[in-house]
């Protein structure tokens, strides 16, 4: 079977234009970058965190940390980081590994100072 | 000295007796969806909320930016075109509830009504709706929804995708209380 130029022109364009359009879908139809992926803005223990953001903390949303310290408290969602930062957990299954009092490090997205509460609050939080 | 020691043990006693519920990771949910269109909604799991079981009164919190959509770009044009989220990182209601009676509420579930001020992008607005409360174990559930149009907001939304988006959103609220040592 032998095509027309014509024919094999269309069928080109076509399968360029489908590619694009593909590329554009899956590109606009992305889910978020999981927390697994994203570049760390900040590293260190929960009172360094603390004494540098505690400020400004607006310029601080959503920016993703590493941060160690004490667990204080657990609930059925997240723990608490040296009674002040509240750390929410990507898994809620993770929450087995944790005892309280002991050290830990945990990699989280930071959404803001809680006023109600006067807590530091991350979430999308895992243990490193 | 006298009135500064009587003033110290009136805010000591006050505080010990006003006994409260919270929740830190409360779910709220918006759907904008226009049906035959993608779906426009998110879910925020971190919403702080503060209940006075004595006086009914109510204070809750969240953070804009915790809103968790499916799609990236959505959520991206969500906090950046319609709710400045930078700019107003917070959105945070203070209400009471009437004829709340902490002792009154059983697992079976009481409808009472919820008023107070939301505040969005920095404008307040009234809102007035029926809560559901309900006790499970050793937790106060609460289940509530309203709705609220982005024009209250000042919200503007281009023309281009307007009809992708619905005239009224609907806000859905499902926090489970626990005590407050």
């Amino acid at each position: 079977m032998s095509l027309s130029k014509k024919n094999k022109f269309i069928i080109t364009i076509f399968l360029v234009f489908s590619v694009i359009g593909f590329t554009i879908y899956t590109y606009a139809m992305r889910p978020p970058t999981a927390i697994e992926n994203k570049k760390i803005d900040f590293s260190g223990s929960s009172d360094e965190l603390l004494l540098k953001i505690i400020d400004h903390t607006e310029e601080w949303q959503d920016k993703i940390v590493v941060v160690s310290g004490e667990v204080t408290t657990i609930d059925d969602k997240g723990i608490m980081l040296s009674s002040k930062i509240y750390c929410q957990l990507k898994q809620v299954t993770d929450l087995q590994k944790i005892n309280p009092s002991n050290n830990i490090s945990i990699k989280g997205r930071i959404i803001g100072y809680d006023d109600l509460l006067e807590e530091l609050k991350l979430d999308q939080c895992i243990i490193q | 000295m006298k009135k500064i020691a009587l003033i110290l043990f009136l805010l000591i006693s006050f505080s010990t007796f006003a006994q409260k519920y919270f929740t830190k990771t409360g779910n709220t949910q918006f759907k904008a969806s226009v049906e035959a269109f993608e779906p426009v909604e998110a879910t925020n799991n971190s919403t702080t909320a503060i209940i006075n079981i004595n006086s009914g009164e109510i204070a809750s919190l969240l953070f804009v930016k915790a809103f968790n959509f499916r799609v990236a770009l959505m959520q991206e044009h969500f906090n950046e075109n319609y709710m400045d989220s930078s700019t107003f990182p917070k959105a945070t209601f203070k209400g009471s509830i009437s004829n709340f009676n902490f002792s009154n509420i059983s697992s079976t579930e009481k409808k009472l009504l919820l008023k107070g001020i939301l505040t969005v992008r920095g404008v307040e607005k009234e809102i007035e709706t029926l809560a559901t409360f309900s006790k499970k174990e050793d937790k106060l559930l609460m289940v509530t929804s309203f709705g609220v149009k982005p024009e209250d907001f000042n919200i503007k939304i281009p023309k281009i995708v307007s009809s992708k988006i619905a005239g009224t959103i609907n806000i859905s609220l499902a926090y489970e209380f626990i005590k407050k040592k």
